[in-house]
Formats: structure tokens, sequence, C-alpha cells
């Protein structure tokens, strides 16, 4: 129903063919100035590269062909990803892409397809997602941002909290209770709200990196179409669950880690202790690390290209890669010396920051369900410890 | 899945299945404790029953009698016999096959597949090493079971070659000293005028057999850890203390997590190299994947094997309960065919470094 603007069925090229493809064009289109930003961009910075692949007809190489996506085989998106970080290409606001999409062609209505889809595409909506409250963090499922209905629109009330980017977004998905008096789980449903709408105010949060790339989220008397209602109402969880499954092997992949580390090794040069047989241990170690990772993250992606679901093991992932990533950069602190304590101990050298690097890996055990959240995952659902 | 895939993955499942008529799943200590202590530490019934079902000659090609299976399914084989603790030399016979056919000395070889003769290599000269420098009066060590064998194979420096030697094990000088899961090592110290010199240059199939010995024993340490973690999960599930499954505590929990990550990180480094391996992958690039695994094997196998022995609290601290059997087994292996140490140094030194 909308025209798909890569003529060619990509799944058709030789995985090898495909890749150099991808490859070629990334390379050929991706702002120079923009590889490995150090921080998330905001859309300003990042919409450039966004139109490109809007224009191109790969901004969502997931998606079926008939929605405007490449409808790339499993086994493609994930040659389509690696080259992507492979080229450190920044993260665009892509809430829309990975998360609304998804969920819009799985669960949404005809007109919500209709209307949605191409305005992601055209980039004229950006999203940011409405999950997280102050007192709804691991134990999301206790949110308390409520929607009553009111004729045909609910009203919403309460506050959504690290909501990324949402000063950017016009649009948000919002996970909201319409049940009071059910499970805490049985009760909560998806609603679509235009952020331009009265009663919403945004305010960023300023992060350890001094970056607002977090917001808080009010909502006061929002009134939002019940039309905009994804699925069945108070069934909403499970939906919010199934996206979130989608992070966890993208959390657990070993970019950052791989970034992390090739720059421990320059840093080390600089510092004059590449020699140094304690560094040696030190960096062999972390670099065996980093190979083994890239081996489970191999028998997990192996699943995704054979088209298998990925089962809650996948957390394991997510654990081992956040913390080696904060190992790498715990070591990179340890042979600055002095310099650990400087804001930009390598004056304004973009690709070396290890001060920022060390304050951006901090996060990433906290971020996509913490890594006690995902040992609890992996104690219930994979060795069923009992609850 | 491809079909040369679901062909190999056929031929594992099958390799692990045959394997139960040793090491069963679920099946009781009694005869591995039998063996404990006991000269020469292994059931030579059960090493010949290993020949029977072809194993010795797993990994030697066809046309010398062996069954020309790769890696990929010997390290399925020394995985599901660790899990039963078998300590039947399996992986050092495997190795003097290699070397049995790389001489063509079908005479030696054929016994030994058939698992009739036990032959075991005294290769080794000192502690944490995969070099042979065949050092003619050098005292052999380390010898896995070497009560056990009955023929000896030395590999001897000649000029540029390393030629190998078959000695005789009646008669010969060998000490044995016992090994914490009661087996034994053995010291040789060999009378070559005895032996017969059976090949010129052994040397890059000695090479490429170490390799090989030290992934299957990186398979082995896998076995360990699985079934040590397994029977630490049942405790976990059974156990009860302050009126509570004491797998319900959440710091116990995390702990099984890590455990469990540990266990998937080492078994994953363990099948690359293996389909690394069997996928032609040669020289540098060959050994810096085993020692990847190796590396893995060593140093996370025995994090996991001490853990299981902590979270089983006092009676995992006893010689009846069977879960310090694997810890001890763990102790014997964890540095055979190199220490941890040994192959993060040896990939450091040999596998290339990401362009960035």
């Amino acid at each position: 129903m909308i025209e798909a603007r890569e003529s060619q069925d990509l799944n058709r090229l030789e995985d090898e063919a495909f890749r150099l493809h991808v490859r070629q064009w990334i390379e050929g289109n991706y702002p120079a100035e923009l590889r490995n930003p150090p921080k998330r961009l905001h859309w300003d910075e990042n919409k450039p590269w966004y139109f490109k692949l809007a224009e191109k007809g790969w901004l969502c190489p997931g998606w079926p062909r008939e929605f405007g996506g490449l409808g790339l085989s499993p086994a493609k998106q994930i040659i389509f990803t690696e080259e992507i970080e492979r080229h450190g290409c920044a993260r665009t606001n892509d809430h829309g892409i990975v998360m609304v999409g998804p969920l819009l062609i799985n669960h949404g209505t005809r007109e919500q397809q209709q209307f949605f889809l191409p305005k992601i595409l055209s980039g004229e909506h950006i999203w940011c997602q409405g999950y997280s409250e102050p007192n709804a963090g691991s134990d999301l499922a206790a949110l308390r941002t409520e929607a009553v209905l009111d004729g045909d629109h609910y009203v919403v009330n309460g506050q959504k909290i690290w909501t990324t980017l949402a000063m950017d977004a016009n649009w948000c998905f919002l996970l909201v209770r319409t049940d009071k008096n059910a499970k805490k789980q049985e009760g909560i449903s998806f609603l679509l709200v235009d952020m331009t709408s009265p009663g919403i105010t945004v305010k960023p949060i300023i992060n350890l990196e001094y970056h607002d790339e977090f917001c808080e989220v009010f909502f006061d008397n929002v009134r939002v179409p019940a039309a905009n209602l994804v699925g069945t109402p108070n069934r909403g969880w499970d939906m919010a669950k199934a996206l979130l499954s989608f992070e966890r092997i993208y959390l657990g992949s070993p970019r950052l880690s791989a970034y992390a580390f090739s720059r421990l090794k320059q840093l080390a040069e600089r510092m004059g202790v590449w020699e140094d047989a304690v560094f040696q241990d030190t960096y062999a170690k972390l670099r065996l690390d980093l190979e083994d990772l890239k081996s489970l993250y191999g028998v997990f992606v192996d699943k995704v290209r054979r088209g298998e679901t990925l089962g809650p093991d996948v957390s394991m992932l997510k654990v081992f890669q956040t913390e080696l990533f904060q190992r790498i950069t715990d070591t990179m602190l340890e042979i600055c010396g002095e310099n650990a304590g400087l804001l930009d101990p390598m004056e304004g050298n973009r690709n070396l920051n290890p001060t920022g690097l060390y304050i951006q890996a901090r996060p990433s055990t906290i971020y996509g369900g913490s890594n006690e959240i995902q040992r609890n995952i992996i104690s219930k659902n994979v060795l069923a410890l009992p609850g | 899945m491809s079909e040369v895939l679901e062909e190999r993955a056929e031929s594992i499942r099958m390799i692990r299945d045959s394997a139960g008529a040793v090491a069963p799943r679920g099946g009781d200590s009694k005869r591995v404790r039998g063996l404990r202590f006991v000269a020469p530490g292994f059931d030579k019934r059960v090493f010949a029953q290993m020949g029977e079902f072809g194993w010795i000659g797993l990994a030697v090609e066809e046309a010398a009698g062996g069954a020309g299976l790769g890696m990929s399914e010997a390290i399925a084989l020394t995985e599901e016999l660790a899990g039963g603790l078998a300590p039947e030399p399996l992986i050092p016979a495997m190795l003097s096959a290699r070397l049995l056919a790389g001489a063509d000395d079908q005479a030696l070889l054929g016994p030994l597949l058939a698992g009739q003769q036990v032959v075991l290599t005294a290769w080794q000269e000192r502690a944490d090493t995969l070099a042979a420098p065949g050092n003619a009066d050098a005292p052999r060590v380390f010898i896995p079971q070497a009560g056990g064998a009955d023929v000896f194979l030395l590999p001897v420096r000649e000029g540029a070659g390393l030629a190998l030697y078959a000695v005789p094990a009646a008669g010969a000088d060998a000490i044995l000293e016992k090994t914490m899961d009661g087996g034994y090592f053995g010291t040789l110290r060999a009378d070559l005028a005895r032996g017969k010199r059976i090949a010129a240059d052994i040397g890059a199939v000695l090479d490429d057999a170490l390799d090989e010995a030290a992934l299957m024993t990186a398979g082995a340490m896998v076995g360990l850890m699985e079934r040590a973690f397994d029977m630490t999960l049942s405790y976990l599930k059974t156990r009860q203390q302050f009126g509570r499954i004491i797998g319900t505590f959440q710091s116990l929990q995390h702990r099984a997590a890590d455990l469990k990550i540990h266990l998937s990180l080492t078994r994953a480094a363990v099948e690359a190299a293996a389909a690394a391996l069997d996928g032609g992958a040669a020289g540098d690039a060959r050994k810096a994947a085993v020692s990847k695994a190796k590396a893995r094997a060593g140093e996370s196998g025995l994090m996991v094997l001490r853990q299981c022995i902590q979270l089983h609290g006092g009676i995992g601290y006893t010689d009846e309960y069977d879960v310090g059997l694997y810890l001890r087994r763990g102790m014997v292996i964890a540095n055979q065919f190199g220490s941890a140490a040994l192959h993060r140094r040896r990939f450091m030194a040999l596998a290339p470094e990401d362009a960035e």
C-alpha cells in the first residue's frame, strides 16, 4: 500500500555482494563528521542521515515491503546492522522505525497503519517511548500514568521519565493504566499521543555526561482520541514486552565494547604503558573477553539468521557485553593517571576521550532492563530457579 | 539450516548419544569412585570399548582406519565423557593415533584404534608447555594414566627433524604420581635402545595434534562445568534453610546467572574454535582459535567448579558428595595442554588485531 522506494529486492543478492553494496553506499553517503559520535545525537544533528536513508528507501530494513520497508530477511538485516555499526554511524531518532512500526504492522488498525507509517518513513513523525515512570523503573508493570475514557477521547494524567530524546519527538507511544482494579500487568494499554497536544510538558534531564539525552514528560489532562489506542484495551503489556525483547540482542552486540577496546590501545600507547607487563596482562584478558563475547553473540545471531525466536537466555549477552564495556573503560581510567580527573584529557580529540567513555559506560548496566533484572530473568526463566 | 550443517548436527547428536554407553547421563559415580587410586586409574575394558565405538580414531582419516570426523564431533565426545568423569585416557590416545597415522605405522595404529593397546605419547619435558623439544635424555613428564600404557611414543630431535620412537611400556623406567582426581601422572626415563624408530619427522603432525588435544581438553572442561552446574542447580532447587528453598535467595540466583554466562561463553568459544579448525583454519589462525578456547576453559572452568562447591555449602566439601569430583578432575585438566596464562600469551602473539 505504500510504495517501496528501493526498487530491487536486495534479498536476491548473495550475502557478500549485499554486504559490499551496503558498505559502499554507507561510505559514500554517511556524513564523515558524524562517525562514532561521543554522544547520542539530537534530531537537528542526525536528520540529514535519517533523510538520506529515507530517500534511498533503506530507513526501515526490517519492515515488509508493502509497508515501505526493505523486507530484508533476518540474515540480511544482520549484515545491514553490522555494516552500520562497522562504519560507526550514529543512532538516529529510531523509535518510530524499530518500535512503533513493528507494533502497528503487527497490532495496528488499517487506518493507524495508513496514517502513521508513511509519516515515519518521511521523517514527519519523530517518536519517543513513554514507558518508565519515577515509581516504575525496573518494576515497569507498576506504572501509574492513567488514561480515562471520556466520550471518544482518553484523558491522560501522570508522569514519564527517562524518555530518550523526548524534546525532539512530536509523537509518543505511551503505556498507560486503563484499569486500576485489574492485576498490574492486566490493566495496561498502548496509546499513541501527539506531543503537541495541550497539557504535555517536556523537561530535559542533564545526565552525568552533561548531556540532555533523557527527559521527564508530564501529562496534565491530555486528551487523546480513543482511535489512537493500539490493539485491545488492557492488553498492552504483552505487546510492550515483545518490543523490549528486540532491545536485548541489540544491547548485547559487541560494538560498544569493541569500540572502547580499540580506544584502549590508542590510549595505552599515548600514555606510554603499552609495553608494560601489568597492562599487557589486563589487555590480553579484556581482548579474550571481547573475542568470546563475539563468539557468544554469533550463537544468537545464527538463531536470528535461521528465523528462530530468541529466548530469555539472550539476557546473558546484555550482562556480559555491558560489564565488559565498563571493565574496558575502568582500565582506561586506571592508566590515565591524574588525567582521569580532566573533563577533556585528550584536548578535543573526539576519537579518544577516555573520561567521556567511562561516564558513557555507566548507564549501560542500568538501561534496557538493569543487569540485576537481567540476572533475575536468567535465574527464573533460563535456570528455572524458584521465585 | 543447510543440508551440510544439518548432517553435521546429526553426527554430533549421534556421538553424544553413543557416549552414554560409557558415561550415561544421570548415571552414578560408582564406577569412577571404584577406580580412584587403584592403578592404573582407569578400566582397560572401557578403553577397549572406546576403541570399538571408533572414538580413538574419531579424528583420524578414514584411509588410515579412522572415522574421519572433525573437531566438532571430538569436543562433543570429550564433553560427554568428562560429564560422566570417565578416567580413561582418551584424549592422549587420540593424540597418539594422530601421530601413528602420520607415521603410517599400521602395526601400532591398528591395535590402538581397536582399543586393544594403550599407546601414550611422552612428549612433555616440563610443566605448562605445548612445545616438544625432543631431547633424547630428558625425562618425559606428566604422562596421563601412564601406568596403563602398553607402548610409549617419544618424539626425539634428530637434526632438523623430530623423529618418533615407540618404546614398550613393560620394563620401562616409569614413576607414577597420584593426581587430584584419583588417577596417575607418569614420569618416563626412556631407554631408546629398547625402542623402535618409526618416523623421521613427526614435528608438524605433533604440532597440530597437540592443538587438537588442547581443544578437546577444553571440550572436556565444558562437560565438567555443565554437569557440576546442573548438580548445583538441582541443589539450589531442593535445599531448604530459613524455611525456604535456598534457590529463592537473590544473591544465589544472581551468582547462578553469572555461572551460566561463563558456561555459555566457554561453550561458544570452544565450539567456535572447533568450527574454525573443521573449516580449515591453518597456521597462526588455527593456533589462535585453540588458544582462545583453552584460555577461556581454563579460567572460567575452574571458576565455575569452585563456585559450585561454594553454592553447595558444607556438603560440597565432603568427598562423599559428587560435586567435588568435578573440581578435582578440573584441577587436573585445567592446565593440561597449556594453562590459561600460556594460551593468553600465545593468543596475543598470534592473533591478528582487528583493523580499526
